[in-house]
């Protein structure tokens, strides 16, 4: 056995060792905010610790047999100490795991959710699992704490952890270690790649885990907050204590000065003096004093408590700006103390510092830190070799003043100091203390500074050389141009400022000398003979103050709420709908309610209803049956005989929507397996891309070239001659210029259609399949220019709307009168004069028309007809005007006028060859066949890929879901198809599982959802309102998206609003979210999506904080995030937060 | 500056998450033409059938190091329905690359291609890079536009052409590899003329943006 002095080295070299590992950890912690768990800082850590705790331990405690020591000594605490026993469990789970990987390496990914660590662990983490895994448990200083208690039964004497001294310094030191959470990066390159969502949860849950109950995220917004100026210890709330620790140290933000421990505090007055770390910090702006006590420095408290250990309470954090003395004393006996008195006069508690001329070096770190702008009055001395000295002074300072003083005896030596500290370079903008005259310049600060009496005015004189300047930053005066914006921001100074105003020294001043004076009446004996105040003035101006501070505060909340009242009213109801009343509505609505309900309908109302479902949902198992309520397919109070004849009448709509779009169907595929054999049959003979193309399109747009080119000449013909001999020409080719006719009536409509496709074609590049567009922007581009500008120029004129509109009138006068000549000339006339170019070409084809169209077809779209072209076009047109007389009859006025260009979808023309006729008879015109068709591809796309890792989506039920969208699209053919529109679809079909009621209830969800899709225009104020939302409730965060700029699109909630949330969240939370945003619409807020967006944003708004996300960032976190949110958290929130909203308004 | 030439790409520990630049690229094309997938593959080395369709626009990060630079691509995957132009082609702007995708089984999102390239050049910068894809390749049975045809358009509108599979791994690595390379080569000449201060590493989107002049002339 070694020698005893040997064994203390090695024990002091174990310890050593130890030091640096934990001071690496913390360092890591500090300095990047998280420690990642394979960090090679622990694994040495954990050597380092495994070395201590191994040293000196007895063979018994060991195992004589065990390899692993440490797992059997943990093991053998395991059975007195439960944490230990935890332990053991959680690291022979997981070693049996990284065995059965050994032996399986395949398929544990499932698993990996479950458990805390991934089993990958590189060997090292291996060799060391159980100090690692007690260390990421926060049970590694529990168990060395005990091992140090009851060292005696598991270690020899020698032994590191038996030493009455290193013993527990080892245990202190893990301390810190487990106090930190570890994370694991998914990816190995973690380095490289920003931080996932998921990381940045967690790390915000680790962060943020002691976050208590004032923290922001709870900070109501409009309450009014304290913001003490002078309040030592009002920093600390906003943070976490960790934060706070780790603001303790020198860090990105913040540079450390000056760090001394065992500074010694009072606290109050029946308390002994407490050891503390003093720290002065300097940040771009401020210099902070931070003053922590070591109870809170090494975390002893205890995990539970250590949030709400009193000690916090003493904690002190002053800004130095806000103190004008330094009274320092030195004693004999101990090494001295500073008093520091702020402008208001306040003492603060005395530090005494350790003997051996730590004061000394505060000052002089201070002295530095206070440069350029500022400086100790008098400054310290240089010293040859010595340093910074005190400053040797006599009663009376060169300069005469008063405060520069630094005895109050005559001592040779000077103990006692009192440093100024003095801005030289602020110019004074003391303003006199007329407060009765200066309306508007609360920023007059020194006036209502409470001072103990002696040297109140002198203080105040002084204070003011600078302080107007800081005033003026802090207190927005509400000169009018600032008031809406940030008026809280105000108010919350204004009044919450006053407060601490007003208290006068909270302490008892322990500085010996000052005390006197300050409790003296003023004829001070000691140095500080200040002039005497005349105290009632003093009191007067103070009062002025706070009535002028009171009365701009409550102005300025009231103007913020009248801007409330505007932005916010119109997004909530007024009433306010209780949760608790008459009955408690967190269960929402059950089986039996409904069911006592459809029995008797009186039995409950439907506001009551609807209340229990916004509070708490529906019962899953009854969703079927309320949802087609909540949409509106029944009324509440329908009987049932009523509700059956809905269903009847739905089902009657659905099937024969079904047969229309059918037999369109059927052409459309008939037509499309030729062109794709065509395709194919291109592709495989590798001909040129040019004449390729050109061929697709003449394809596409069902016209032969032969025809198209003949016509193309005819009408250039067309051109040179007059109206009369125009009619000659015509009937060259009846069949063709038919078909020009309708490809020109095609080309007319383009631009109407409302998803915006220009007629020339270069900026709609998925306009899809075979249609006319095609064929024109083709042409353009190709062999044919004068049809296709002949056509564009066509489209122009006809186009223009004011030409239309009244064209339209007078033909659905014509036709419901039975079509008289005269008023068919007029119009005709009127085109006439318009354009000759133009009107000779209607001739034309008019009479093409009149020729080919002889019967018409009741093509059974119910709010399109065709025909207002037929209409005007034929000048000579009794018989054509009887046949099309039948159709706009039906004629839906609002309709023709939003899509005109729907008039002549269905085309009626029997004799038309070009027109495919269905198998029921039912003709198409080819408009409405490429519009179709292209709506048709856009369905199947997204059927095809509709959620198909839900159980509900067999092939069968996709078949489903594509009827109904294929029936809702037929019925709006001039809205579309609109990517997103099957996820809206879906979870009703899920629910409804039922095609004709889905149907229904899908379009009557789309009376909302339709505005939200780029033709709508609900996006945008969506987007408004958020902003408005965010800017009143939480402003904030409101901040940090106008600082990052783009933010204010808002287009991280696009997709949230555009599909009601249906893929941020899982199935079974969309039912949820959904009925309750149904329900809302009459319990609290027919926007209550806003609410709930702003519910998402607000639960990872700290993180949105911390992160100080950008616009993309955001983007991308809630993509991640998608489908992983805490619903029921989020639902509740956005409850929350109408009620919030409806309070202001209410202004309760 | 970076060279153009063939470099080695990979990636290096490093401590830091700073990037020496940072280029935005997008996706665009028809729709259901396998932009999602093909980001998904490159990013994230994944493949599944049962994408569900982009509504709006998505994102993701990938940092790659080459020639000594990290670069961090932002790259962006939008909706490729006409109706979503007015949102995708408002993340034109900045971009400093595009890919062009159509899908080799479908004539339609081919013959869509012209547009997409007006499209570029309407929104975005005069120097964005653009290469044409042709996905689906694994498809060969359904094929229906010849890889003739792609180069041919490729030429005739100045893009680089390939054919890529998202679904086989085929060319989507090389793909924004070389596009990478593109922006390199152009950014370098723009540099050539340029300040050399601005060549120094910046970091920050936000300065990404002023690394190439943005009054270069257009090369293609």
């Amino acid at each position: 056995m070694a020698s005893a002095p040997a064994e203390a080295e090695t024990r002091q070299r174990l310890l050593r060792t130890v030091k640096k590992e934990v001071k690496q950890i913390m360092e890591e912690a500090v300095t990047r905010k998280f420690v990642h768990e394979d960090s090679s800082h622990i694994i040495s850590f954990c050597a380092a610790v495994e070395a201590c705790v191994l040293h000196g331990l007895r063979r018994r405690a060991a195992g004589f047999l065990r390899s692993n020591k440490i797992a059997a000594l943990f093991m053998k605490v395991g059975k007195n100490f439960p944490p230990a026993e935890d332990l053991s469990r959680k690291v022979q789970d997981l070693e049996q795991l990284i065995e059965s990987a050994r032996n399986q390496i395949q398929g544990l990914q499932e698993n990996v959710r479950k458990l805390p660590k991934l089993p990958n662990l590189s060997p090292l983490a291996i060799k060391h699992l159980w100090i690692r895994t007690a260390l990421f448990e926060k049970v590694l200083d529990k168990i060395v704490h005990y091992l140090v208690e009851n060292s005696s039964k598991y270690y020899e004497k020698e032994a590191l952890l038996m030493d009455p001294v290193d013993g527990p310094i080892l245990a202190s030191l893990l301390v810190g270690p487990c106090a930190l959470e570890y994370t694991k990066m998914k990816t190995a390159d973690h380095f490289w790649t920003d931080p996932s969502a998921d990381e940045l949860v967690q790390r915000h849950r680790i962060h943020s885990s002691h976050v208590r109950q004032d923290s922001p995220t709870k900070r109501p917004a409009l309450c009014i907050q304290k913001r003490h100026s002078s309040g030592s210890m009002d920093d600390r709330p906003s943070l976490s204590a960790r934060d706070y620790v780790e603001s303790l140290h020198q860090n990105s933000r913040a540079t450390l000065l000056y760090g001394k421990n065992n500074v010694l505090v009072q606290p109050r007055d029946d308390m002994e003096a407490v050891p503390g770390y003093l720290s002065l910090h300097q940040t771009a702006d401020v210099m902070t004093l931070k003053w922590t006590p070591n109870q809170l420095m090494n975390g002893s408290v205890g995990d539970l408590d250590y949030e709400k250990s009193v000690y916090w309470d003493y904690a002190m954090t002053i800004r130095l700006e806000e103190i004008v003395y330094l009274h320092c004393h030195q004693q004999v006996d101990s090494g001295g103390t500073v008093v520091l008195v702020s402008q208001d006069g306040i003492q603060r508690p005395p530090f005494r510092f350790p003997k051996g001329g730590h004061l000394l070096q505060f000052l002089s770190c201070l002295e530095n830190g206070l440069l350029p702008h500022g400086q100790l009055d008098p400054p310290l001395w240089s010293q040859r070799g010595k340093g910074k000295v005190f400053p040797k002074l006599r009663k009376r300072s060169p300069q005469g003043s008063a405060e520069s003083t630094s005895s109050d005896k005559d001592d040779d030596e000077a103990t006692d100091y009192v440093f100024r500290i003095i801005y030289p370079g602020m110019q004074s903008e003391f303003v006199a203390p007329d407060f009765l005259g200066s309306t508007s310049s609360v920023s007059v600060g020194p006036a209502w500074m409470m001072v103990p009496a002696g040297r109140s005015m002198l203080v105040v004189a002084r204070g003011s050389q600078w302080e107007p300047a800081r005033w003026d930053t802090t207190l927005p005066t509400p000169s009018p141009k600032e008031q809406p914006p940030m008026p809280q921001d105000l108010m919350d100074v204004s009044v919450s400022n006053l407060p601490s105003l007003w208290q006068p020294s909270p302490r008892k001043s322990s500085c010996s000398s000052c005390s006197q004076s300050g409790s003296a009446d003023g004829s001070s004996t000691n140095g500080c003979n200040h002039e005497r105040a005349p105290l009632k003035l003093l009191c007067d101006n103070m009062k002025y103050q706070i009535l002028s501070r009171a009365f701009y505060g409550w102005l300025a909340y009231c103007r913020h709420l009248s801007t409330v009242r505007t932005h916010l009213s119109a997004l909530v109801n007024h009433m306010i709908v209780s949760p608790d009343l008459p009955c408690d509505a967190g269960q929402g609505l059950t089986a039996r309610i409904w069911e006592q309900y459809l029995h008797d309908s009186t039995s409950y109302e439907e506001q009551e209803l609807l209340r229990l479902i916004y509070y708490g949902g529906i019962q899953p198992e009854i969703r079927k049956a309320v949802w087609p309520f909540l949409l509106g397919h029944y009324q509440f109070g329908m009987t049932e005989t009523e509700r059956k004849e809905v269903d009847e009448q739905i089902h009657a709509c659905y099937a024969q929507t079904m047969a229309e779009w059918l037999g369109c169907e059927a052409i459309v595929r008939q037509r499309e397996r030729e062109s794709h054999a065509a395709a194919l049959a291109k592709c495989s003979s590798g001909a040129s891309l040019d004449s390729h193309l050109h061929r697709m399109l003449h394809r596409d747009s069902t016209i032969s070239n032969e025809s198209s080119q003949s016509c193309s000449s005819g009408r250039q013909n067309i051109r040179l001659h007059s109206d009369s001999s125009s009619s000659t020409q015509v009937f060259e080719s009846v069949d063709e210029v038919e078909q020009v006719e309708a490809e020109g009536r095609l080309e007319e409509k383009q631009p109407k259609i409302p998803n915006g496709n220009l007629v020339n074609g270069t900026c709609s590049p998925d306009s899809g399949h075979p249609s006319s567009h095609n064929f024109s922007s083709g042409l353009s581009e190709h062999s044919e220019p004068s049809l296709s500008t002949e056509d564009s120029v066509l489209d122009a004129q006809r186009n223009t709307p004011t030409v239309l509109r009244p064209r339209d009138g007078s033909v659905d006068d014509r036709q419901s009168s039975e079509a008289t000549t005269s008023q068919d000339e007029a119009p005709r006339e009127e085109l006439a004069v318009q354009d000759s170019l133009e009107s000779d070409l209607l001739a034309n084809e008019s009479m093409d028309e009149f020729m080919s169209i002889t019967g018409s077809l009741d093509m059974a779209l119910p709010e399109k007809d065709d025909v207002v072209m037929e209409g005007w076009r034929s000048s000579e047109t009794e018989k054509h005007g009887q046949a099309d007389s039948e159709d706009n009859l039906s004629e839906e006025p609002e309709m023709e006028s939003l899509f005109p260009a729907l008039a002549s979808l269905a085309v009626t023309t029997s004799a038309n060859e070009v027109s495919p006729v269905s198998s029921s008879g039912v003709t198409y015109s080819p408009e409405l066949l490429d519009l179709y068709t292209v709506n048709l591809h856009r369905i199947e796309k997204d059927v095809q890929r509709c959620d198909r890792n839900y159980w509900y989506f067999t092939p069968a039920n996709l078949e489903k879901l594509r009827n109904i969208m294929c029936s809702y699209i037929w019925q709006h053919i001039e809205i579309g198809y609109v990517q997103g529109m099957c996820d809206l679809l879906a979870p009703l079909l899920v629910i409804l599982d039922d095609e004709a009621l889905a149907f229904s209830c899908f379009t009557e969800l789309m009376k909302r959802m339709n505005q939200n899709f780029p033709h709508g225009g609900a996006m945008d104020t969506h987007f408004a309102n958020m902003r408005s939302l965010i800017q009143i409730l939480d402003s904030e965060l409101f901040e940090l998206m106008h600082q990052n700029g783009d933010y204010t699109h808002f287009y991280f909630c696009y997709r949230w609003f555009l599909l009601d949330f249906k893929r941020e969240l899982v199935y079974d939370d969309v039912f949820l979210v959904w009925e309750t945003i149904w329900a809302a619409k009459h319990v609290s807020s027919a926007h209550y999506v806003l609410f709930i967006a702003l519910a998402l944003v607000e639960v990872y708004r700290d993180i949105i904080l911390e992160n100080n996300m950008d616009f993309t960032d955001i983007i991308k976190f809630f993509n991640e995030m998608a489908e992983r949110h805490n619903t029921k958290q989020v639902l509740k929130l956005a409850r929350d937060l109408v009620y919030k909203v409806q309070t202001l308004i209410e202004n309760k | 500056m970076a060279s153009a030439t063939d470099s080695r790409y990979g990636q290096k520990e490093s401590s830091d998450q700073n990037f020496d630049y940072m280029f935005k690229i997008l996706i665009i094309g028809n729709s259901s033409v396998g932009k999602t997938s093909f980001l998904f593959r490159y990013a994230d080395d994944s493949f599944t059938p049962a994408f569900v369709s982009t509504v709006g626009i998505d994102f993701k990060v990938k940092t790659i190091y080459r020639n000594d630079k990290r670069i961090k691509l932002q790259i962006w995957d939008t909706a490729g329905q006409e109706r979503y132009r007015t949102i995708t082609t408002a993340y034109y702007r900045g971009a400093m690359g595009f890919i062009l995708m159509y899908d080799i089984t479908n004539e339609e999102s081919f013959n869509a291609v012209q547009d997409w390239s007006t499209q570029i050049k309407t929104y975005s910068w005069d120097n964005a890079q653009v290469l044409l894809v042709g996905n689906k390749c694994d498809m060969e049975d359904e094929r229906v536009v010849s890889s003739e045809r792609g180069r041919q358009l490729a030429d005739h509108l100045g893009f680089e052409f390939f054919e890529a599979s998202a679904k086989d791994n085929i060319n989507v690595k090389q793909t924004f590899e070389r596009l990478v390379d593109v922006i390199c080569e152009k950014m370098s000449e723009s540099l050539d003329t340029a300040d050399p201060a601005v060549t120094g590493a910046k970091q920050g989107p936000q300065l990404s943006d002023q690394q190439v002049p943005p009054h270069q002339d257009c090369a293609c």
